[in-house]
C-alpha cells in the first residue's frame, strides 16, 4: 500500500456571511476538519484556514493518503470448549465465526499463555482518506456555532446563509461527494464585480493564488486584515494624521469586503463641536469607518472607508460616503443642541416612566436609592458628600435624551457634557460620565472618587435589587450582568483602595428598598456571591485557589484587607519554610479538632517540663509581640515572614514532645500552647490550607 | 406615417423582428401623431428607464420586476408601517404556495415625523417590496440586475450585503439576511423570511425592500427628500417631492403627536382585536387581518402620542402578535381548504400530507 500524501482543498462559496462571526466560523470549520482527520487517526503535515464574506475553505497539505493499518486480535472461547472430541465445531465455535463474519472452516486456535483458544486476527485501517473526507467536512459543518441558522429556497437544509457551490480536490482530483445537495467540483467563483464567473481550480494547492490572481479575491483573512491595516494606515498619513484601529473593527471590515481599497473622506469642521464620542460612534458602529486623530489625539474631520472594489472613480464611492455620514453627524449635532436646552435636573423627572425592573421600581427610583448609598459610602471615605449625592441624582437623566436613544453607547458621556453645560461641577460631570467604568475586564477605573462611588452604588444597588427579587444569577443565565458588576465593585474597593466593609454596604444597600421579599437572606447571599468572584479574579493572576480559601477561611468581608492578605499569603507560599509550616498548622489543627472540649489559651510555665516546648512557648511569645504592631498596620507579608522563622521551634517540638501525655495537667498544658501558635497564624489567614493533600 | 427612420431605431431595440405585427392589430396608432409620441416614450422606458425622476425610479422597478414574472400589485389602502404588513407579503408568505410580487406600498411611522423639517426624515414614506417564494437561487443577481437596470453602474459603486437580520415582535416573524449599502448608504432591506406569524416558512420567501426616497436622493444627488424630482411638468419644469408632500408632513405630524384622539385610539385598539378575534373564529382570515392592522396602526399613533408607557407597551405588542398568530394559522387553514391551489405539486402533497398528520394526531 503505498503511502504518499495528498494535498487537500474544500471550499464552502456562500452568501455574504455574518461579518462578526467570520473568523470564528472559520476557526471552527477548520478545527472539525482537523478534529475528524485526528479521529480517523489520518495524519498532515500543514493545514491552512481561508475565509472571505462568500467563502470558508480549508487546505491541507501532506495528508495520508490511507488511515494506519493496524492489527486485532479477537480471542475466543477455549478450543475444548468450541470443538467436541471428535475436531467438530459446536455452538460456542459456530456463534464465535458468525459474530465476527467469517466460516468455521476459517477459525483458527493459539495459546493465549494459558491455554488454547479460538482466535481472529484481523486488520483495521487502510481506508483511502478520499472516501472519508466527505463526513468530514460535513459533520464540521454540522458542528458550527452558528447562532441561527437559516433555510432557503425549497431546501430543508439549514446553514449560516444560502450555499452554492463547493470545491472538494484531493490534488487535481474532484471528491465525489455532496453538501446540502450540491455536488462537489472544481469550480470556484470570483469577485462579485470584478470576477463574476467561475474559477476553474486545477489542484488543491493552487488555490489561494488562483482566486488572488484570476478571480480578484484575497482569500486569506489574515493577509487581508494586515493588508487593510496598511492601507488605512497610509491613508490616515496622506491626511497628517493618524488612524485610530480599532482590533474588533478591523475584523468586522476584513469580514465585510474580499479585496480591500481603503478610501479617505471628510466632514464638515463644523460637527467637531459635538461631542467627539458621538462622532466616532456614528462613523464606527453605523459606517464602519476608521477615524483619524493628529499628534494630540484630536479628532481630524476625516474618516477612511474600505471598500471593496478598485472603482472605475473612486470619487463617486467618496462621495457617496460622504452624503451618507452628513446626516448622521447632522442628527448627532441636532440632538446634542436640543438635548441641552433641557437641564438633567428636568430631564430627571422622565425617568419615573422608565422600568428599572418591573418588581424594583423605576430607574428615577433608582437614582433616589443610590443616592442614599452613595451619599453613604461618601461619608465613610471622608469625600464631599454633596457632589456625589448630587451626581447621584442626575447620572441617570441622560438616558431620557435624544442622544442617548440615537446612540446608546453615549450613556454617561454625553450625560458629562449636559452636566457642564448646564453649570454643574467638574466632580459631578466626571462622576456621571465614569459611572459605567469599568465596563469590561480590564477597562481602566473612574478616575475620581465621585465617580468611582456612584460605580460603585449603582452596582450594589443592582446586585442586592435582584438577589432581592430571588433573580440571582443561575447557570450561565445572568441578565443582569451581575459577576460583571461584582468584580467591578470588588476591583473600585481593591484598586481605589477604599477600606470599607462589604457587608456594610450591602446592608445600607439594602436598606435603601422598601420591601425585598428576600430581605432575610439577601445580605449574607450577596456578600458571599460577591467574594466568590475573588476566585475568577486570583485564577488570573495565577495565584493558587487554597491561598483565597486560607484567606477566606477567617469570613472576612474587607475587599481591601481580603486582597492584602491574599497577596501576603500567596509570597508566603513561596518561602521555603511554607510547606513544613503548612503541614504543622494543619497537624495542630486536626489535633485540636479532636479534642473533646475546646483547648483554652493558658500556659502554664511551671508545666512547660521539656526544652522544646520551653522554647516554643517562649518564641511564642515573642513573636506575638513582635507581629502585633505589623497586623495592626495590616503588614501581613511581614508578619508571614516573620512568623516563618517559627519553623524550626516548631519542628523541634513535635519531634520530641509527646502532646497528648498521660498527665492531663501536661496535656492542656501543651494543647493551650498549640492554640496559642494556631490563632498566631490564624491573625493572618489558616495556612493549614496550603498543606498539600496527601 | 411617422417617418421610419424612428421608428426602426425603437423597433429594432425594443420589439424584435415583428413589430409590424403587433402593431396591425391596433391600427389608429399609425394615424394619431399624439399617442405615437406617447407610445415612444414608453417603448422607450423599458430598455432605456428614466429614474431620474422619483416616478421614474418606480415605474422603472415595477418594469423590471413585471419582467421577472412578478404580479405587479398596486399599494394596500390602509395604513401600514412597512410594505411587509401588506397581505401580499404577510399572508402570502404562509404556506407551500409559489408567489412572485413586486409593489409600492406608503408606509407610516407616525413616530418618525419631524413636522417637515428634516431632510432625512418622514412619517410616510414609499417603499418597493418585491417578494419572491420560493426564493429563487439566483436572487441576489435579480436585485443586482434591478440595480444595473436603473443605471447604477456596479464597476464604479461600492455594493455590499451587510449582515442585518430581521425580527418583527408584532408579527411573530422573523428572517435572516442583510441592508445592502450603495457606497455606505443602506438603500435596501434583504431578507429570508423564516417565520412568519409563529408559522414555520416553507419554502422561504425572500423578500427585497427598497427605500425609494433614499435610492432617488442618490441617483438625483439631493440632500433633502424635499427636493427630489418628482416629475417634470408639461412646462417642463420641475414637480418636487416638497411639492406633493411637505404640507402633508406638517399636518400629519401634529396631528399624530398633538391631536390624535387618546381615548378613541384606545377603544379603536380594543374593538378591532375584538372583531379580528370574531372573524378568526368565523374562518375569514382577511378581513380579520385587516383588523390586525387597524390595531397596529392605532398603537403606532398611540406611542407617538406617548400615551403608552414603557410596561403597557410590551403588553400591547404582545396583543398585537397574539392576533397575528391567530391570523396567520386561519390563512393556512383556509388555503389548506381550498388545496393550495398555487402550490407545485410535491410541495402540496407533502405540506397536506404533514398537516393532516397534525390534526389527527391533536
Amino acid at each position: 500500500m503505498s503511502q504518499d500524501t495528498h494535498h487537500f482543498l474544500v471550499e464552502i462559496g456562500t452568501e455574504e456571511l455574518p461579518p462578526t462571526s467570520l473568523k470564528a466560523l472559520s476557526k471552527a470549520f477548520t478545527d472539525g476538519i482537523k478534529k475528524g482527520l485526528a479521529q480517523r487517526k489520518l495524519q498532515f503535515s500543514r493545514c491552512d484556514a481561508f475565509a472571505t464574506p462568500r467563502r470558508l475553505a480549508v487546505q491541507i497539505a501532506g495528508l495520508d493518503a490511507y488511515t494506519p493499518t493496524e492489527s486485532l486480535k479477537v480471542w475466543g472461547p477455549p478450543a475444548k470448549v468450541a470443538f467436541d472430541k471428535d475436531g467438530q465445531p459446536g455452538k460456542a465455535a459456530i456463534a464465535f465465526a458468525k459474530k465476527n463474519g467469517i466460516s468455521v472452516e476459517q477459525l483458527n486456535t493459539a495459546n493465549d499463555g494459558k491455554q488454547d483458544k479460538l482466535l481472529h486476527e484481523r486488520s483495521t485501517g487502510g481506508e483511502a482518506s478520499r472516501e472519508l473526507l466527505g463526513d468530514i467536512v460535513r459533520t464540521s459543518l454540522a458542528e458550527l456555532p452558528i447562532k441561527k441558522r437559516m433555510r432557503w429556497g425549497s431546501k430543508r437544509d439549514e446553514f449560516v446563509r444560502p450555499v452554492h457551490w463547493l470545491v472538494m480536490l484531493l490534488d487535481d482530483q474532484i471528491i465525489d461527494e455532496q453538501v446540502f445537495g450540491i455536488k462537489a467540483g472544481n469550480l470556484s467563483r470570483g469577485h462579485r464585480f470584478h470576477s463574476n464567473q467561475n474559477i476553474t481550480i486545477p489542484n488543491a494547492q493552487s488555490y489561494a493564488e488562483l482566486l488572488q490572481s484570476e478571480g480578484h479575491v484575497m482569500v486569506s483573512r489574515e493577509a487581508r486584515e494586515a493588508a487593510i491595516k496598511e492601507q488605512v494606515t497610509q491613508a490616515a498619513e496622506k491626511l497628517g494624521g493618524q488612524a485610530v484601529i480599532d482590533q474588533s473593527l478591523l475584523e468586522e471590515v476584513t469580514a465585510l469586503v474580499e479585496w480591500p481599497v481603503a478610501l479617505a473622506g471628510k466632514f464638515d469642521e463644523d460637527f467637531l463641536s459635538v461631542p467627539t464620542e458621538a462622532l466616532i460612534s456614528s462613523m464606527k458602529e453605523h459606517q464602519k469607518y476608521f477615524h483619524v486623530v493628529d499628534s494630540d489625539g484630536k479628532l481630524l474631520p476625516c474618516f477612511i472607508t474600505v471598500s471593496n472594489i478598485i472603482s472605475k472613480d473612486p470619487q463617486q464611492v467618496i462621495e457617496g460616503n460622504e452624503r451618507v455620514i452628513r446626516p448622521r453627524l447632522a442628527d448627532a449635532a441636532f440632538f446634542f443642541k436640543t438635548d441641552k436646552s433641557t437641564s438633567l435636573e428636568a430631564r430627571r423627572e422622565k425617568l419615573k416612566t422608565v422600568v428599572f425592573q418591573a418588581k424594583l421600581g423605576s430607574v428615577f427610583d433608582k437614582t433616589e436609592r443610590i443616592k442614599l448609598l452613595a451619599g453613604g459610602i461618601a461619608s465613610k471615605l471622608n469625600t464631599d458628600v454633596s457632589s456625589v449625592e448630587r451626581a447621584a441624582m442626575l447620572c441617570k437623566s441622560d438616558l431620557v435624551s435624544a442622544m442617548v436613544n440615537e446612540f446608546s453607547d453615549m450613556q454617561g458621556i454625553a450625560g458629562f457634557h449636559y452636566a457642564l453645560n448646564d453649570g454643574e461641577t467638574e466632580a459631578v460631570a466626571l462622576a456621571i460620565k465614569e459611572q459605567y467604568l469599568p465596563k469590561f475586564s480590564g477597562d481602566q477605573l473612574p478616575s475620581s472618587d465621585s465617580g468611582a462611588i456612584i460605580a460603585l452604588a449603582d452596582r450594589l444597588d443592582t446586585i442586592t435589587g435582584i438577589f432581592g427579587i430571588g433573580q440571582k444569577p443561575t447557570g450561565s443565565k445572568d441578565p443582569f450582568g451581575l459577576r460583571r458588576a461584582s468584580l467591578g465593585a470588588l476591583r473600585i474597593l481593591v484598586e481605589k483602595q477604599y477600606d470599607l466593609d462589604l457587608r456594610e454596604l450591602i446592608e445600607l444597600a439594602a436598606s435603601t428598598y422598601k420591601d425585598l421579599p428576600k430581605a432575610d437572606s439577601v445580605c449574607d447571599d450577596v456578600l458571599s456571591y460577591m467574594l466568590d468572584r475573588f476566585k475568577a479574579w486570583y485564577e488570573e493572576e495565577n495565584i493558587a485557589a487554597e491561598i483565597f480559601q486560607a484567606v477566606n477561611a477567617k469570613q472576612l468581608s474587607c475587599p481591601l484587607d481580603i486582597n492584602q492578605r491574599v497577596h501576603a499569603v500567596q509570597a508566603f507560599s513561596q518561602l521555603p519554610e511554607a510547606q513544613a509550616l503548612a503541614a504543622a498548622n494543619k497537624r495542630v489543627s486536626n489535633i485540636l479538632a479532636k479534642q473533646e472540649s475546646k483547648p483554652g489559651f493558658d500556659v502554664n510555665e511551671k508545666l512547660l517540663t521539656e526544652p522544646q516546648e520551653q522554647a516554643l512557648s517562649q518564641q511564642l511569645q515573642q513573636f506575638t509581640a513582635k507581629v502585633g504592631p505589623l497586623m495592626a498596620q495590616r503588614e501581613y507579608t511581614q508578619a508571614l515572614c516573620q512568623l516563618a522563622d517559627l519553623r524550626e521551634t516548631i519542628d523541634n517540638f513535635f519531634d520530641k514532645v509527646m502532646v497528648m501525655a498521660e498527665d492531663p495537667a501536661l496535656r492542656n498544658n501543651r494543647l493551650a500552647l498549640l492554640n496559642q501558635l494556631r490563632a498566631l497564624f490564624l491573625e493572618v489567614a489558616d495556612i493549614s490550607c496550603l498543606a498539600v493533600k496527601a | 406615417m411617422p417617418p421610419t427612420g424612428t421608428f426602426k431605431a425603437i423597433s429594432v431595440k425594443n420589439l424584435g423582428d415583428k413589430p409590424q405585427s403587433r402593431y396591425n392589430l391596433c391600427p389608429d396608432l399609425w394615424y394619431n401623431p399624439l399617442i405615437f409620441s406617447n407610445l415612444i416614450m414608453s417603448i422607450d422606458t423599458v430598455a432605456n428607464p428614466d429614474a431620474s425622476t422619483f416616478q421614474g425610479l418606480i415605474l422603472a422597478l415595477q418594469q423590471y420586476w413585471a419582467d421577472q414574472g412578478c404580479v405587479i400589485l398596486q399599494p394596500l389602502d390602509m395604513e401600514v408601517g412597512a410594505g411587509t404588513f401588506h397581505p401580499a407579503t404577510f399572508l402570502r408568505a404562509i404556506g407551500p404556495e409559489t408567489w412572485n410580487s413586486a409593489y409600492v406600498q406608503s408606509c407610516r411611522r407616525p413616530t418618525d415625523g419631524r413636522y417637515g423639517e428634516n431632510p432625512n426624515r418622514l412619517q410616510h414614506y414609499y417603499q418597493f417590496q418585491v417578494v419572491l417564494k420560493p426564493s429563487p437561487d439566483n436572487i441576489q443577481e435579480l436585485y443586482l440586475g434591478s440595480l444595473k437596470h436603473l443605471g447604477i453602474d456596479t464597476e464604479v459603486h461600492d455594493i455590499r450585503f451587510v449582515e442585518d437580520n430581521w425580527e418583527s415582535p408584532t408579527l411573530g416573524a422573523w428572517g435572516l439576511g442583510w441592508e445592502v449599502w450603495l457606497n455606505g448608504m443602506e438603500v435596501t432591506q434583504f431578507t429570508y423570511f423564516q417565520q412568519i406569524g409563529g408559522i414555520e416558512c416553507y419554502p422561504v420567501t425572500g423578500e427585497i425592500t427598497y427605500g425609494l426616497e433614499r435610492i432617488a436622493m442618490y441617483l438625483q444627488n439631493k440632500n433633502s427628500i424635499y427636493d427630489l424630482v418628482w416629475t417634470i411638468d408639461p412646462q417642463g419644469k420641475p414637480v418636487t417631492y416638497g411639492d406633493v408632500f411637505h404640507q402633508n408632513e406638517v399636518e400629519m405630524s401634529d396631528y399624530n403627536f398633538n391631536h390624535a384622539n387618546i381615548d378613541f385610539l384606545f377603544s379603536t385598539f380594543d374593538t378591532c382585536e375584538s372583531e379580528a378575534n370574531k372573524l378568526i373564529e368565523a374562518g375569514l382570515p382577511l378581513p380579520a387581518y385587516e383588523m390586525v392592522m387597524k390595531a397596529s396602526h392605532a398603537f403606532n399613533l398611540l406611542d407617538a402620542r406617548q400615551a403608552i408607557s414603557v410596561t403597557e407597551r410590551q403588553r400591547f405588542i404582545l396583543r398585537v402578535r397574539t392576533l397575528s398568530r391567530k391570523v396567520a394559522q386561519s390563512y393556512f387553514d383556509a388555503r389548506l381548504r381550498l388545496g393550495f391551489p398555487l402550490a407545485p405539486a410535491a410541495l402540496r402533497e407533502e405540506v397536506i400530507t404533514k398537516a393532516k398528520a397534525l390534526e389527527e394526531k391533536s
